[in-house]
């Protein structure tokens, strides 16, 4: 049995093992990545070289995190590995693991800090081959230094789209345009309120600028107010359908990366039964903490994206607060620093709220058709969610849906498909998507294959 | 206003009851805690077992086998003629079932079944490992026997009891969901319900009581101070990716834990019997609102034995396993019928109630609409153990 | 050819087989990034026979699930999180190893 598993080798989690390392409690780390970092600084293979990989100013510290993590031989690093299951046994923790490092592992206390994911959005067309998120393209590029496809459009309503272009330019790739239904009066006015709080960390702004002004130089056209219709093309996307100025026009593009926006990851904290709340505005769910990051279930913390989406500062400040409760709820460590990250993590928060509602598609929320899939793994189309919404009861949950229809029952266990659903729900009761139950989340979180389990 | 008949419970028994009764125009009431199908009967592996199941054949269980295969013979005949009874395709197929053999001493076991069945009347046959792998070519080598069925089978348990509910609400019933039973006492010559719905809690007069509340009947009974000898059975069941249809019939072993189908959709289902762990309330008693934990033992252990009989599984990934709770009674007979010590009160649970519910929901129907437990079910009445209430003081 | 080159050292080559065709691979790179590099965006069919691809590459979606020959039978995998090796061989579509 061990002090500390810590789900997510990201940020957050390596934030979180500096602190339960230096205290002196045993610490697994446990990762699908073959190396920490998490979704920011996915790393290339150990065996290739990369010049000046994620030079950045703003990436520095999480450099530096990284690189600690990597010398601390303290640490049990077991990347490959997929959490696939978690419970609480009496006083402590067991993990299903699957991957390189499969079996069970016993804990006295986790950390989930698993990070999100990118908001699927169904579309029309968007089961194309070469229509992937925005985070898929990133990841490419920067881990396995391959460029997604060209000439590429990005699209979506996230400023992200914005980093994710300078990188592909930076890489030589030809990056057809960029595209946001968000006008740039509508992000102004979305953003105004929080301006002045998020002036004290002025650095994603001016990397923001920055961005911009690189496309200009570059002559990729940055079109605010073009609304992304849907992807066509024969057995893999050729074209981009977009309207613009009350127009359909047409992009011919080999790739493209979807930006509204991302998820928390919360498969594992709702396998266990942790509280988790409906997010804003994104959607998902985020999983409920106190100041000091625990969850509803004692022994379960949870940091970063799990606890809602709010960047990497947020995450390596949150995994640190997680850490040092950690040790203090083990009864390890005086109760030093916690008050300092704390504020840290507050003083990010301007931003964050910045950040959000300038993500936030609001009403420019692409256009599904009846016959586009919203179930991906199981081909469940918008119709058929429709019909089967409108033969059960209103007051029907998520779970009931599914059982009927399907949609949700396949490979990815519904972390493509059911935050539309819910929303659907909602939207159908006239009620709040957190007043909707969701799907329960059953084990394994990802697929094992059955040699595995069966060894 | 006094109900004719109401109903606890929106499972399959109790859907099926309502529409019976509906059909005879009863206008029944059915209440259910939470959702149509919310229980064991939308978790359940959906196999329709008419052979004599394995557990029959364990030591301790004696003759019960004999008295299941009378139930059985009348549950495919049920079966036989329910989608068109509901106008509906119910994805129900009864293919065929084979119940295999691993080992010369499962051989035996399989040989003795299939006499005792076919003096009973069920037409199982005897097959060797070849004959097995002639209907599916993908057994394993060392299969070297199996009792075959034709009309054994499964079906989908997603549909069936909102088929029935729909079916009930169209010939009258009221079904009523998020609607919690809290408190049933009697009341002259009826019953009184206290209802909790959506934070109101209201009272009903009933004439007949159905508890068709699964796993909750033992517990809602002893709140009543009335003893039903049933027991909580905490299962699971897994499925796995899908892949291309091969398996058109249910599969199960005679030796070993085993149920297992491909669905309509080519996922395989897993399961048979394998128990999971209740999770428990601070007084240690099981929770049988919360989902069971999944065992790890045991689902290694249910997996291997589905992969030895069925190698090419190991290509497969498991996508999701369940858990959920039925329960068996202490003969593993089904309990059906008026509990004696308190007349007008109806139950139904223990055994094999997705393959026999749809059958014990019209014969306990029946037995209201006639005033008479019907002949066929006599063997399962709840009389039989009218003694563990000898010492019950009516409320 | 969508490897960048500039700046970037990867070790020698090695090939793998996909779906028949032999393709050049680098040790280290994941299966979904070989792929893609080159130009075989089609990872799955799904079940009306339509092409699927890598959506999130991160493990989530499993949009990317491919079969992979191992010890002569096949066995489905997220390419987006399997690493190549020498021989790796793999297949869009169940088919015989
Ligand atoms: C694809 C992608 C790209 C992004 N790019 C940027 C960017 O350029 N700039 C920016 O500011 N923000 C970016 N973000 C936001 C980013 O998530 C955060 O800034 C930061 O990485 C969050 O840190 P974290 O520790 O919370 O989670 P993450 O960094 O996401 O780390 C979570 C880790 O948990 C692992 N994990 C999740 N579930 C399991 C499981 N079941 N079993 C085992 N391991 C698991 C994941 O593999 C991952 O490595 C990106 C997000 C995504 C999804
Ligand atoms: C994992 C598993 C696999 C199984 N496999 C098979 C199989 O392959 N073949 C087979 O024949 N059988 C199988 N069974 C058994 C079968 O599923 C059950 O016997 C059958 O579904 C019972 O149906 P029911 O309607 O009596 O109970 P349930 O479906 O459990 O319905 C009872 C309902 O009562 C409601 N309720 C409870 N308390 C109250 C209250 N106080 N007020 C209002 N409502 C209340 C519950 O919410 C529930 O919906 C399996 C069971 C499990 C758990
Ligand atoms: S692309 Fe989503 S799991 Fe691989």
């Amino acid at each position: 049995m061990i002090d500390i598993a810590i789900i997510g080798g990201g940020p957050a989690g390596q934030a979180a093992a500096r602190q339960t390392l230096g205290a002196g409690l045993s610490t697994t780390m446990i990762d699908e990545q073959a190396r920490p970092g998490g979704q920011i600084l996915r790393q290339p293979p150990a065996a290739f070289a990369v010049k000046g990989w994620m030079a950045g100013r703003l990436y520095r510290p999480l450099r530096r995190l990284l690189a600690q993590t990597e010398a601390d031989i303290r640490l049990d690093w077991r990347g490959g590995t997929s959490v696939a299951g978690i419970e609480r046994i009496e006083d402590h923790f067991r993990l299903t693991l699957s991957g390189a490092h499969g079996g069970t592992l016993l804990a006295r206390r986790v950390l989930i800090a698993a990070g999100c994911y990118d908001m699927p959005v169904a579309m029309p067309g968007w089961t194309l081959p070469g229509v992937m998120s925005a985070g898929a393209v990133q990841t490419l590029l920067k881990s396995q230094q391959v460029v997604a496809g060209q000439p590429i459009v990005l699209l979506g309503s996230h400023p992200l789209l914005l980093v994710l272009a300078t990188q592909l330019l930076d890489a030589g790739a030809e990056v057809a345009a960029v595209l946001m239904p968000q006008t740039y009066g509508r992000m102004a006015r979305a953003v105004l309120p929080y301006l002045a709080g998020a002036i004290f960390t002025p650095g994603p702004l001016i990397a923001a600028g920055a961005a911009m002004a690189r496309l200009r130089r570059a002559g990729v056209p940055m079109m605010m107010g073009a609304r992304p219709i849907g992807f066509t093309g024969d057995g893999r996307l050729e074209a981009v359908d977009y309207a613009w100025r009350g127009q359909v026009q047409r992009i011919a593009a080999q790739a493209a990366a979807v930006s509204y926006g991302f998820l928390p990851q919360s498969d594992l904290p709702r396998q266990i039964g942790a509280a988790v709340r409906w997010a804003r505005p994104a959607g998902g769910w985020e999983t409920v903490c106190d100041g000091a990051m625990r969850s509803s279930i004692p022994g379960l913390y949870v940091a970063g994206e799990t606890t809602g989406v709010a960047g990497a500062d947020a995450a390596m400040a949150e995994g640190e607060i997680a850490g040092i409760a950690m040790a203090l709820d083990a009864g390890v460590r005086p109760p030093s620093g916690m008050a300092r990250a704390q504020a840290r993590r507050a003083r990010l928060q301007p931003f964050i709220d910045l950040l959000r509602a300038a993500a936030d598609p609001g009403e420019v929320w692409p256009q599904a058709t009846p016959e586009t899939l919203l179930c991906r793994c199981e081909d469940i189309s918008v119709a058929q969610v429709e019909a089967t919404m409108a033969q059960l009861s209103p007051m029907a949950d998520a779970s009931a849906v599914k059982h009927r229809c399907r949609i949700g029952m396949g490979l990815c266990q519904g972390r493509s498909c059911e935050h539309a659903l819910v929303r659907r729900i909602a939207a159908a009761r006239g009620c709040d998507p957190d007043a909707v139950t969701p799907f329960r989340m059953r084990f394994p979180a990802r697929p094992i294959p059955i040699d595995e389990i069966i060894g | 206003m006094t109900h004719e008949v109401l109903i606890i419970g929106g499972g399959l028994l109790g859907c099926a009851a309502a529409w019976h009764l509906a059909r005879a125009g009863l206008a029944p009431r059915l209440i259910e805690a939470r959702g149509i199908n919310a229980g064991a009967s939308g978790q359940n592996a959906g196999s329709l077992h008419f052979q004599i199941e394995r557990r029959f054949l364990e030591p301790g269980a004696s003759g019960q086998g004999a008295d299941i295969v009378r139930l059985n013979r009348l549950a495919i005949e049920e079966w036989a003629g329910l989608e068109e009874q509901l106008s509906r395709p119910l994805d129900i197929h009864m293919h065929g079932g084979l119940m295999l053999a691993e080992s010369e001493a499962d051989l035996a076991l399989l040989a003795s079944k299939v006499a005792r069945e076919n003096e009973l009347g069920l037409p199982t046959q005897l097959l060797s490992g070849a004959e097995a792998r002639d209907l599916v070519p993908r057994l394993a080598p060392h299969v070297c026997g199996a009792a075959w069925l034709a009309r054994e089978g499964h079906a989908n348990p997603r549909i069936l009891a909102d088929a029935f509910a729909h079916a009930a609400r169209a010939s009258g019933a009221v079904i009523e969901t998020d609607s919690r039973l809290l408190d049933l006492h009697r009341d002259g010559h009826g019953w009184q319900a206290t209802i909790e719905q959506a934070g109101q809690i209201s009272t009903a007069r009933a004439r007949h009581v159905i508890l068709a509340t699964g796993h909750w009947t033992a517990r809602i009974a002893a709140r009543m101070g009335l003893n039903i000898p049933l027991y909580l059975a905490p299962l699971m069941m897994s499925v796995t990716d899908r892949t291309a249809p091969f398996l058109p019939y249910l599969i199960q072993h005679v030796g070993k834990r085993l149920s297992m189908k491909q669905t309509d959709d080519g996922n395989m289902v897993i399961g048979g019997g394998w128990a999971s762990a209740p999770q428990r309330m601070a007084d240690g008693m099981p929770d049988l609102d919360a989902p069971p934990h999944l065992v790890p033992d045991n689902l290694r252990a249910n997996l291997a034995v589905a992969a030895s009989v069925l190698p090419c599984l190991r290509g497969r990934s498991l996508i999701r396993s369940w858990t959920g709770m039925t329960c068996i009674s202490a003969d593993q007979l089904p309990v059906v019928g008026q509990v004696p010590a308190a007349p007008g009160l109806y139950i139904a649970a223990g055994g094999s109630m997705f393959t026999l519910g749809p059958l014990l929901a019209r014969m306990l129907a029946r037995s209201i609409i006639e005033r008479a437990m019907p002949e066929e079910i006599a063997l399962f009445s709840a009389a039989r153990f009218a003694h563990l209430n000898a010492f019950v003081v009516p409320s | 050819m969508s490897r960048i080159a500039d700046g970037v050292t990867r070790p020698a080559p090695i090939t793998v087989e996909i779906d028949g065709a032999m393709v050049p691979a680098h040790p280290g790179e994941t299966l979904a990034a070989v792929m893609i590099a080159a130009g075989a965006y089609r990872m799955r069919d799904d079940r009306s026979g339509a092409p699927r691809g890598l959506l999130c590459n991160m493990g989530t979606c499993s949009e990317c699930f491919v079969w992979i020959a191992m010890d002569g039978a096949w066995r489905r995998r997220r390419a987006c999180l399997t690493l190549v090796s020498e021989g790796l061989c793999i297949a869009t579509q169940e088919g015989q190893p």
